[in-house]
């Protein structure tokens, strides 16, 4: 069978900060560049193979990525929201151009957005007093993040792993506000078991749909009841356990996600983003993703 | 003291005499910060701190190397100096091994720069020392009091302008509103290193003077300064300054100056 799936991550990527490093250079008044950082994470996802990379998210958890640059939040133990949010600066833009520097001509990069229902979620609001209210604020502000990282990357995904919990009726308006005219593909990522979910997402105005079928199987028969307009990335390794699943393994389990969904299958990927993991698992994790899904194309 | 070359250990006692005369003439305390920053030069140093600083008197340690912070805590303890050792510093480059050798040798006070190379604004500042900005596994404050040091003084990161050079300044009195820490930082450092003062060497230390005002007049604790030749400069610019708020302060809020205040000796 030719399939015309991709090898791609989630996002994020572990990484080992030399803390020691950026006090000298504090010490000594001279300025720290991160680019190292993102160039171990993004060697490794090249190294394995892997078709479309992205920058890691390594300098930060993801949703302290946003807060962090977004008016209106301010991060403490968690984020708070003590003004009204709004995009000021580009806030991963610089780190994708440096990746597209980084990368052979024919690797594809995929852009990441925290979603704004997530990072609503993730917050503690101490401003809006009205959950939606903040959930399209950051998705207006997002929207520009989005825009902005159009011309630069090959898709843009939309992390909304809060979707697991709770899937508002305002998902699609919101996510809308964030995806339209986005001149790329966009993905929508939700990990955890969002089996009860799936007519809902359909309804998402996204390409592909990424879930973590691997720690969550019953996705499978979730899935399968349906008819959905996007495609699937199917996550095909695990993110929380550190043992490293076979190539027979990973193949067999995308055999099966090719047996129930055939050429629906356009992605395969991690179940999550690899930022836990060590990072030796992590990249033989993606080796050998890669290799099962050479095996799977012929 | 020391930050340069081989340590001068007799002109360092002269420093150390001329900077306590003067420090009580102003009535500004003053702490000695001995930085040490080879091994071979560790013996020396707190052989000499034992000398020549009263049995009764604390004394700072500076030290950037781990290896030899753990050397040094060791033979503080051994001495039986560590009541009296400020540790300088604890910052997200801490070290498990210099975790357990401050559990093992603690320090009575330690310094705590809350620089956060993630944000430098006071907000970011408050992170590193609540949470460590996911460089360290826990807040600095948390990493210090685990460790079992009882004193504490948050050094706020001065940076250069054009690096957000306001924000050391502008956390002290969120700091010290927040967990009612004594705060100040080590502006000097900052001007000393500017390389933009290159092109105007003889304003060099009339900036270093006037960034240092602004630690009192934000409500700062202390200033780090050095080397220890310009303390005839720096004692009187911030007593000027002590004078200065307190004369403010009595007239305002009604708050009167500590028996030992410069402006008492002004008086």
């Amino acid at each position: 069978m030719n399939q015309h799936f991709i090898t791609t991550v989630i996002g994020s990527y572990p990484v080992q900060v030399d803390t020691t490093d950026l006090m000298k250079n504090y010490f000594n008044q001279t300025e720290s560049s991160w680019n190292k950082y993102i160039e171990s994470a993004v060697s490794d996802m090249t190294a394995a193979g892997i078709d479309m990379v992205a920058d890691g998210q390594t300098r930060d958890p993801f949703i302290n990525i946003f807060t962090r640059k977004l008016k209106g939040c301010r991060i403490r133990d968690r984020t708070e929201i003590i003004d009204k949010v709004e995009y000021d600066d580009p806030i991963t833009l610089d780190d994708q151009k440096y990746v597209r520097e980084l990368i052979p001509k024919d690797k594809k990069l995929i852009g990441l957005i925290a979603g704004p229902y997530t990072l609503m979620k993730s917050c503690v609001d101490l401003h809006y007093k009205d959950e939606k209210e903040l959930a399209f604020d950051f998705a207006y502000a997002l929207k520009q993040e989005a825009e902005q990282l159009q011309k630069h990357v090959d898709m843009i995904s939309i992390d909304e792993p809060f979707f697991s919990n709770e899937m508002p009726d305002y998902s699609k308006e919101l996510i809308e506000t964030v995806a339209k005219n986005l001149s790329c593909p966009k993905r929508l990522h939700a990990c955890g078991d969002v089996s009860a979910i799936v007519p809902k997402l359909a309804e998402l105005p996204v390409d592909v749909l990424s879930h973590e079928f691997k720690a969550s199987p019953q996705l499978f028969d979730a899935f399968k009841k349906y008819d959905f307009p996007q495609s699937l990335c199917l996550g095909s390794v695990r993110s929380d356990d550190p043992r490293v699943e076979s190539v027979e393994e990973i193949t067999n389990h995308i055999q099966k996600g090719i047996d129930i969904f055939g050429d629906k299958i356009s992605q395969l990927a991690p179940d999550c983003g690899q930022r836990l993991l060590p990072r030796d698992v992590a990249f033989q994790k993606l080796k050998n993703l890669v290799q099962a899904g050479e095996n799977v194309n012929g | 003291m020391f930050f340069k070359g081989e340590p001068d250990y007799k002109n360092a006692g002269i420093g150390l005499k001329k900077m306590m005369d003067i420090s009580k003439k102003t009535g500004n305390p003053a702490i000695p910060d001995f930085f040490i920053r080879k091994e071979k030069h560790i013996e020396g140093i707190i052989n000499f701190i034992e000398e020549v600083i009263p049995k009764s008197y604390p004394f700072s340690i500076d030290v950037t190397d781990p290896s030899v912070k753990l050397q040094i805590l060791e033979l503080l303890h051994e001495k039986n100096l560590l009541h009296r050792t400020i540790y300088n510093s604890i910052h997200v480059g801490i070290t498990d091994e210099e975790r357990e050798a401050l559990r093992k040798y603690t320090p009575e006070m330690a310094l705590i720069v809350a620089f956060n190379p993630k944000d430098k604004s006071p907000d970011g500042k408050l992170e590193v020392l609540e949470n460590g900005a996911h460089l360290t596994d826990s807040g600095l404050l948390d990493i210090a009091k685990n460790a079992g040091i009882k004193k504490l003084l948050i050094d706020t990161a001065a940076l250069a302008p054009g690096d957000n050079s306001g924000a050391a300044i502008a956390a002290i009195p969120v700091i010290k509103e927040e967990y009612g820490l004594p705060a100040g930082c080590a502006i000097h450092n900052v001007v000393e290193k500017s390389k933009w003062l290159d092109d105007f060497t003889n304003s060099r230390k009339t900036v270093d003077a006037s960034s240092n005002v602004n630690i009192p007049l934000f409500g700062g604790d202390y200033a780090i300064f050095g080397p220890i030749e310009n303390a005839e400069l720096v004692f009187p610019t911030i007593a000027w300054q002590d004078i200065l708020l307190s004369e403010y302060t009595e007239a305002y809020f009604g708050t009167e100056p500590v028996d030992f205040h410069p402006r008492r000796k002004l008086l």
